[in-house]
């Protein structure tokens, strides 16, 4: 009876997001069966084709797609992060308060126009093509717009902070004294920084690569602006499918199997982060 | 002749504008148990760190069997340390983080590893222990492995930072024999850094008293703890009652000194030189000291004020002369006194000592 | 042992931030540029500002992202900071389940969830426009407004709290006069942080969006899809200097809070 009554006003917000959050999802698992006749309406029939259609090779090719950017997004990032986390850690603190602004600044940008900013500088008139022609590097303008590079970079570009906020977590975590204690024993500062610093933060590098992985699966408005179509990912599809070719049933399938991804890459970050509590519970 | 194991020369060391080593220079001998004594902030630590590597010197050189080694990064360096906090590795098993040192210097093979971990691990009676982590064990055993760590490199110095100092007072006792044991066992130089007088003066060989940067005094034990060479080491090791008085007469080994109208033979130090008629300061540990109720030669005559039972030790605050003297006994067993008495103070006469007055005394309004 | 910046490093570090602000500043740059391609600079013109005043569909759509931002924060700041203080007190199976809750909408994929509720909002017929905006972006910001008040809420010693129960004071009366005092400083930069979030979201607006109701972005987009033009540049601009003020607010309600504690 106390417990019921103490529990009772927090019942209100769970119901709220289960509601919203919770029964969206448990629509789109049960459209993702369901069929839809030719005007693109929702037939009430239950069906394994959208699931089949996922398979299909034009499609599965999508869903390739997809992956390999969100994983190639997730490895750039990575390597390109890294250096920034480590390097700022180590700062002293007036530029390291400096540096983690700047890295932090970005997420309160647009990310419209982060993405818009690499179309003036990629684009063919744009300011990279214009630059390299004035020094008379080149003659004729280079194409770097919609391509899977272009993407991946755009794609990259948006999700960098945060990779770099999960590892830098990690790095100014580490244990000053385990770095000396490295070095006191004969380490130098390569062996150091791969038996000691990287091991210890590889749980930082996992929750950067969740972080990073996830949204990049479905950055639809990025390959959109920058890929320009060329190289179709997940979130086109789904978002076309949707928005103009009215079969939600297939979008359905497509967002179920976008979840699933999602769900198998955060519990292969559970299982890193758990061995993380056991080797810090020091 | 062979040069020392290793010597400090002049060490100077600046944290921006703070001096934190002020000309430190003296030696450490092959073998011994050398500690380095003194309050939080003294800079003891950071000697054992520019020993280490871990920091650099300003100003000054450090010789390790005679040659330099200012110049050379902590991994180059035969010296090893045991951290505050043993800075086990938390994601290796007890024996990689043994194993660490000889592998990242590729100093032996694997075979010859297994047998060197199997030695150091029996040395600090963990055996059985290999496949562990630091998380599994207890404060003790990590330092354990903490220190079988440093000692497969057969450093020619371990160097040991305050180690005890996170563990509970009973472990802590007994850790410092088994310190001073594997000490005299291995034969390695240990160069020991505490604030705790009690650890310094149970395990050392020799004492270094740091305070301020600077080097206070250089000693055995026993004569750290009876002959203080000033004013610092006076206060920091032991409690004494501490009085000014003025010297009547001086002989070779003691001094007549009146304090009030008591007049007594103290101890006079060797460093220092008494003249009769001089104001000097008398230090007397008051754990040497013992009530008496009958009139005894070479005694202070004063009033019982308070007497305090705390556990096995009786503490009794005296009045002699108008100031305040305590005297703390173990067992009461010569005089049952009373508050208001009027009673003697004696004391073992190496637990007295002379000293010049300086300024630094009177400022502290001895 | 100090583990000096390599000149290298520093190298590295200022390449990385030169690469990360370039797309910004050139957006910025470009919205003062008189010819209307990027092609060449022919000189300096506020023309496209005054344009964007001009365009009914931008003022238009300006005033629902407003709208929609401001109601946004201000169910998130209230649900937030409700789910965080009742936590302090059901059983520690419900605060596991508020926790799930809380980090749900976080672990979805955007569009995922953008699909999601479009498709449950459309079977019950709920019409697409400011409510469904406002439900859909409050699901990614009461997080963050529940998770930065807990924080603060952790850092409350406890036994303020039962000193204020022992000196006679209702639970309501300790939320109302202990609580909410002290994490007011992080409501108030969670809020502005959800105001961002919802000024800026793309993904989900696309979906909730009605026939009369598009957001900013979901606009702005559109009109990217056209390709480069300087009023884009200009009105991206103009919302930088939009969100840097909040940034600025937020920073500002920090140090006041850092001050106070």
């Amino acid at each position: 009876m106390q417990t019921l009554k103490r529990n009772i006003l927090a019942v209100p917000i769970v119901v709220w997001i289960g509601l919203l959050v919770g029964v969206p999802l448990l629509f789109v698992f049960v459209l993702s069966f369901l069929s839809r006749d030719s005007l693109g309406n929702i037939v009430v029939q239950f069906t394994l084709e959208n699931y089949q259609r996922v398979f299909d090779p034009i499609y599965l090719r999508v869903f390739l797609n997809s992956l390999l950017l969100a994983l190639l997004t997730g490895i750039l990032t990575l390597v390109v992060g890294y250096p920034v986390a480590y390097i700022t850690s180590n700062l002293e603190p007036k530029k390291r308060a400096l540096s983690i602004g700047l890295i932090m600044l970005p997420f309160w940008i647009s990310s419209l126009l982060r993405t818009y900013g690499w179309m003036i500088l990629l684009g063919n008139a744009g300011i990279i093509n214009n630059v390299l022609r004035a020094l008379g590097v080149i003659d004729a303008p280079l194409s770097m717009m919609y391509k899977f590079s272009t993407t991946l970079i755009g794609t990259a570009y948006m999700l960098v902070p945060f990779m770099i906020v999960a590892i830098f977590n990690s790095v100014d975590k580490l244990d000053r004294s385990l770095l000396e204690a490295s070095y006191d024993l004969g380490a130098n500062k390569r062996q150091t920084f791969f038996n000691i610093t990287l091991p210890l933060t590889i749980p930082g590098i996992a929750g950067g690569f969740t972080l990073v992985f996830i949204p990049a699966l479905g950055l639809f408005y990025v390959s959109d602006l920058l890929g320009g179509g060329n190289t179709i990912f997940l979130g086109n599809l789904i978002n076309t499918q949707v928005t103009r070719g009215r079969n939600r049933p297939l979008a359905a399938a497509f967002s179920m199997a976008m979840i699933v991804v999602a769900i198998l890459v955060i519990s292969l970050y559970g299982r890193v982060a758990k061995d993380d509590r056991e080797g810090l519970f020091q | 002749m062979k040069p020392p194991l290793l010597s400090l020369v002049d060490v100077n060391k600046y944290f921006g504008d703070v001096h934190v080593l002020k000309d430190i220079s003296f030696t450490i001998e092959q073998g011994e148990f050398l500690t380095l004594l003194g309050p939080s902030g003294c800079g003891k630590t950071t000697l054992l760190r520019c020993i280490a590597g871990l920091e650099s010197v300003h100003s000054g050189d450090i010789l390790l069997h005679g040659r330099s080694i200012k110049g050379i990064v902590p991994n180059k360096r035969n010296v090893n340390t045991v951290f505050q906090n043993y800075a086990l590795f938390p994601h290796l098993n007890v024996y990689d983080n043994i194993a660490y040192g000889p592998r990242v210097k590729k100093s032996m093979t694997e075979t010859e590893l297994t047998d060197r971990v199997r030695d150091v691990l029996d040395l600090v009676q963990m055996l059985g222990y290999e496949k562990r982590m630091p998380h599994q064990l207890s404060g003790g055993q990590r330092q354990r492995i903490a220190i079988a760590r440093a000692l497969i490199n057969e450093p020619a110095i371990l160097l040991l930072d305050e180690p005890l100092g996170a563990l509970d007072l009973k472990l802590r006792k007994h850790m410092q024999t088994e310190l001073a044991h594997l000490q005299k066992k291995t034969g390695t130089t240990f160069v020991y850094v505490t604030h705790d007088q009690d650890e310094a003066l149970n395990m050392s060989d020799r004492i270094v008293v740091i305070d301020q940067g600077k080097v206070q005094q250089l000693g055995s034990p026993r004569d750290i703890y009876n002959n203080p060479s000033n004013l610092f080491v006076t206060t920091f090791i032991g409690d004494r009652n501490i009085m000014q008085v003025s010297v009547v007469e001086t002989g070779e080994t003691h001094a007549k000194v009146r304090l009030g109208e008591n007049v007594v033979s103290i101890r006079k130090p060797k460093q220092h030189s008494l003249q009769a008629g001089e104001d000097a300061i008398l230090a007397i540990h008051m754990d040497k000291m013992r009530v008496s109720c009958e009139e005894t030669a070479n005694a202070l005559r004063g009033v019982v004020s308070s007497i305090h039972y705390a556990g096995s030790q009786i503490r009794i605050e005296l009045k002699v002369d108008e100031k305040t003297i305590t005297v703390v006994e173990y067992q009461k067993t010569e005089c049952e006194c009373n508050e208001g008495d009027s009673v003697f103070v004696v004391w073992e006469d190496h637990g007295a000592i002379l000293l010049p007055l300086e300024e630094a005394w009177i400022e502290r309004g001895v | 042992m100090k583990l000096k910046t390599s000149k290298f490093g520093a190298f590295y570090l200022s390449l990385f931030f030169v690469v990360l602000y370039l797309p910004v500043l050139s957006v910025i740059l470009y919205s003062f540029n008189a010819s209307p391609s990027t092609a060449q600079w022919t000189g300096f013109t506020l023309d496209w500002y005054r344009e964007l005043f001009r365009d009914r569909v931008i003022v238009e759509s300006f005033k629902v992202s407003i709208e929609v931002a401001l109601l946004t924060a201000l169910l998130s700041a209230i649900m937030g900071t409700a789910s965080a203080v009742i936590s302090m007190w059901v059983t520690d199976g419900m605060k596991k389940a508020i926790q799930g809750m809380m980090v749900l909408p976080l672990l979805v994929p955007e569009i995922a969830l953008g699909i999601a509720l479009l498709i449950f909002f459309n079977s019950i017929n709920l019409p697409f426009g400011h409510l469904t905006l406002v439900l859909s972006h409050s699901l990614f910001c009461v997080p963050y407004v529940y998770i930065m008040v807990q924080l603060r809420l952790k850092e409350i010693d406890r036994s303020i709290l039962e000193s204020a129960r022992d000196l006679g004071a209702t639970t309501w009366q300790v939320i109302e006069t202990v609580i909410l005092p002290l994490v007011t400083p992080s409501i108030i930069t969670a809020s502005l942080l959800a105001l961002a979030m919802s000024l800026d979201d793309v993904i989900i607006s696309t979906y909730m969006s009605g026939a009369k109701t598009t957001t900013l972005p979901v606009h702005i987009f559109s009109m990217m899809r056209v390709g480069v033009t300087p009023k884009v540049n200009a009105l991206c601009t103009l919302i930088l200097v939009g969100t840097f003020f909040i940034v600025g607010l937020s920073q500002l309600t920090k140090k006041q809070n850092k001050e106070a504690v």
